[in-house]
């Protein structure tokens, strides 16, 4: 009997795979697979490139040339894209310069100063308990010089506020020792002539009396109705070391509301509007109501609605389809907080603002997969054909994993959606999509930790932590510690690092390693834990998950060392078989679709 | 051992005054104590190295002749320093090569 050569190639929408084999009769076996980028967006012409280079690497890998292959298979895509938006929806502002809360990391002596802000160059003229403000440019040894003087004068010099990283050498060279706040970047704005008050609290404790609503009227001498205006204050400085407070006539800290417009979601006969600025459950909650979603918009003018549009044009690049006629299928809410710097502040504060995360899916019945097919042909010199719809080609891949049966369900983890099909026991098949997957993951991960740089915040997500100890070990977020034989450089010294494959990478923030650890799971969870729930009770049997019996995870975020724990834990209370699919017992999570399509092939003919 | 715990500093003789000044400021404003040394002469990385193993704290400081800084931990092989300064650098970077052999001693990012 012949052997012909097949491939079988799935184009996702980030990487595309191709898995090769000898088809004699009806048996297949696999020679080699391979993994490239998707080349521009799923479902364009654009694929061809792509797809062309990862049936070059496969048979390169199966040891066979071009020249012998049959046949390429391809999958009908279901054009899914996927857009991301990041909406701030508080603000925390200082005005008239009333508090500094930046927390140096080296303030000077201990203790509460209460007197009046004098500029150091000044002080001869001040009288009272003084505040000395000290400017950049001053020299550690001439303020001390200065404050010393000041004080053998007979003026009750009782804190200091220093624009430079001086605390403790200031404080190290005073007669009398007091509380310094230092790094106070824009020192220059601070009120002269106003009451004002300094808190250093000693190492590891924080401060008590500036964080508290009456310790701050106390100090003032606060009425009531006085009181409760600064009680802001007291709360925007709790958990700091360092504080400085300064009295002005009308100084606040608002946490103000920005309204970002509004999202307009229509499905099953209704149209209901929600403000993004309620927050993720809001908007879930209304989702929910109009499921099915036939479309989704946002308010023209505002960010929403900017991204919206976007998803939308993307679509008619893919499609040819005029814009009016693409449709928003779904929307993912998240809730997460974006830390950012205060406006008002002197010393560059950051606060934890709220914000709301939205990623929204477009799906059409139109491909271009067709053109992609042919192009293939033509560069490969063979056939090459649409071998069948991807969610069945999935769980026809899926269920060559040992163990599992029909009913069976896949959840494919990728970048832009999270996608589920259904295969039951009559043998029909269903499928969805559902928004939101890997790249929402990562941006989450990004912009909680403020790291500036996507690599860093898709290593946060791909590899588990570790601190840095010392030159030669690290403590791994689980607490087992690795020693290196040669010296670790000193840019991750005492850092919190990803464990890469090339070596600890440094992560860019100043939170423990469980802080950031904490933000990955939960990024994660907030993603791939609610999507899994959402996606399975779209395909399962009157929506109920007990009656699906395996579910396998497919997909690049399979492979992810906490993701399938993470949805495992979720379906646990489902009565549910869930794990990683492991295609033809051996191929892993990868290759499903593209194993799949091979074996349909063989099975037809 | 009676020695007190500090980063030993080690120069070849009349340091410039402003850059063992700016060093030393760095590790006091961090709160670990220096303790200064004259030695003969020898280049940078060994003055650095060689004040490291004399250090209870296994940390030190090189300043040459010139007045390039070193910032050295024992465990290193001596060609490779922590960090360097060069001759000549503005305050702020003699601030920090004083601040990065503290940040050692106390394990916090450099």
């Amino acid at each position: 009997m012949t052997r012909r050569l097949v491939v079988g190639v799935d184009i996702g929408n980030s990487t595309t795979e191709a898995s090769v084999a000898a088809v004699s009769g009806d048996s297949a076996e696999y020679l080699g697979t391979a993994l490239t980028h998707t080349t521009g967006v799923k479902g364009t012409p654009e694929n061809t490139d792509g797809a062309v280079s990862a049936v070059r690497r496969a048979l390169e890998r199966a040891g066979r040339t071009e020249s012998e292959v049959e046949t390429v298979l391809l999958n009908e895509a279901t054009p899914v894209i996927s857009g991301l938006a990041m909406e701030t929806i508080s603000e925390t502002i200082i005005t008239e310069s009333t508090m500094i809360g930046h927390n140096p990391a080296t303030p000077g002596g201990e203790g509460l100063g209460v007197g009046t802000t004098v500029a150091i160059d000044a002080l001869a003229g001040a009288s009272g308990p003084t505040i000395a403000v000290v400017g950049a440019g001053w020299d550690f040894d001439d303020v001390a010089t200065e404050l010393n003087a000041a004080t053998e004068r007979g003026l009750e010099v009782v804190a200091a506020v220093l624009a430079h990283d001086d605390a403790v050498l200031v404080v190290n060279r005073l007669r009398v020792p007091i509380p310094v706040v230092d790094e106070v970047g824009a020192v220059e704005k601070v009120p002269l002539g106003m009451r004002a008050a300094v808190e250093v609290a000693p190492p590891g404790r924080t401060i008590r009396t500036l964080s508290d609503s009456y310790g701050l009227a106390s100090v003032f001498e606060l009425d009531p109705d006085q009181t409760k205006q600064v009680s802001p204050v007291a709360r925007a400085l709790t958990g700091n070391r360092s504080a400085v407070v300064v009295r002005t006539p009308s100084g606040d800290v608002t946490d103000r509301r920005i309204p970002v417009g509004t999202l307009t979601l229509t499905g099953a006969g209704k149209t209901l509007q929600v403000d993004v600025d309620a927050g993720a459950e809001a908007i879930m909650e209304v989702l929910g109501r109009v499921q099915p979603l036939d479309d989704a918009t946002g308010e023209a003018g505002t960010h929403v609605g900017g991204m919206l549009a976007q998803v939308r044009d993307t679509m008619t690049d893919v499609t040819g389809q005029p814009a009016a006629e693409i449709r928003i299928r779904d929307v993912l809410a998240v809730d997460t907080f974006v830390p950012k710097e205060v406006r008002g502040g002197l010393a560059g504060e950051v606060a934890p603002e709220n914000a709301v995360a939205l990623a929204a899916m477009v799906r059409t019945s139109r491909s271009r997969m067709q053109v992609v097919a042919d192009e293939v042909a033509a560069a490969l010199g063979c056939r090459a054909e649409i071998g069948g719809v991807e969610g069945e080609m999935a769980v026809r891949g899926a269920l060559t994993t040992p163990g599992t049966a029909v009913p069976i369900a896949v959840l494919d983890l990728g970048g832009g959606s999270t996608d589920a099909a259904l295969l039951d026991r009559d043998g029909v098949s269903s499928a969805v999509h559902v928004a939101g997957a890997g790249e929402l993951v990562t941006k989450l991960i990004g912009s909680e930790l403020a790291l500036d740089d996507r690599e860093q915040a898709e290593a946060v997500k791909r590899y588990p932590l570790a601190k840095v100890e010392s030159f030669f070990h690290v403590r791994h977020e689980d607490g087992t510690v690795q020693f290196f034989p040669e010296p670790l450089p000193s840019h991750v010294f005492a850092r919190v690092v990803t464990m890469t494959p090339e070596g600890p990478a440094p992560v860019a923030t100043r939170h423990s390693v469980d802080h950031v650890r904490r933000v990955r799971r939960e990024a994660k969870r907030k993603v791939f834990a609610v999507n899994a729930v959402r996606a399975l009770k779209q395909v399962a049997p009157g929506g109920s998950l007990r009656m699906l019996d395996f579910v396998v995870l497919l997909g690049g975020s399979a492979l992810d060392f906490e993701i399938p724990d993470l949805i495992a834990d979720a379906l646990a209370g489902f009565g549910v078989v869930c794990g990683i699919g492991n295609v033809h017992g051996s191929e892993g999570p990868r290759n499903a679709v593209a194993t799949g399509l091979v074996d349909a092939h063989v099975a037809g003919s | 051992m009676t020695e007190k715990p500090a980063i030993v500093l080690r120069h070849t003789g009349s340091p410039d005054p402003v850059v063992l000044r700016e060093v030393c400021a760095g590790a006091e404003e961090e709160g670990v104590p220096t303790r200064v040394e004259q030695v003969r002469d020898a280049d940078v990385l060994a003055l650095a190295h060689a004040a490291a193993l004399e250090s209870p704290l296994e940390t030190g400081i090189g300043i040459d002749g010139a007045g390039g800084v070193a910032v050295h931990h024992a465990s290193l092989p001596q060609d490779d320093p922590v960090h360097q300064v060069e001759a000549g650098s503005p305050r702020p970077d003699l601030r920090i090569a004083g601040r990065t052999a503290a940040r050692i001693v106390k394990v916090l990012p450099l």
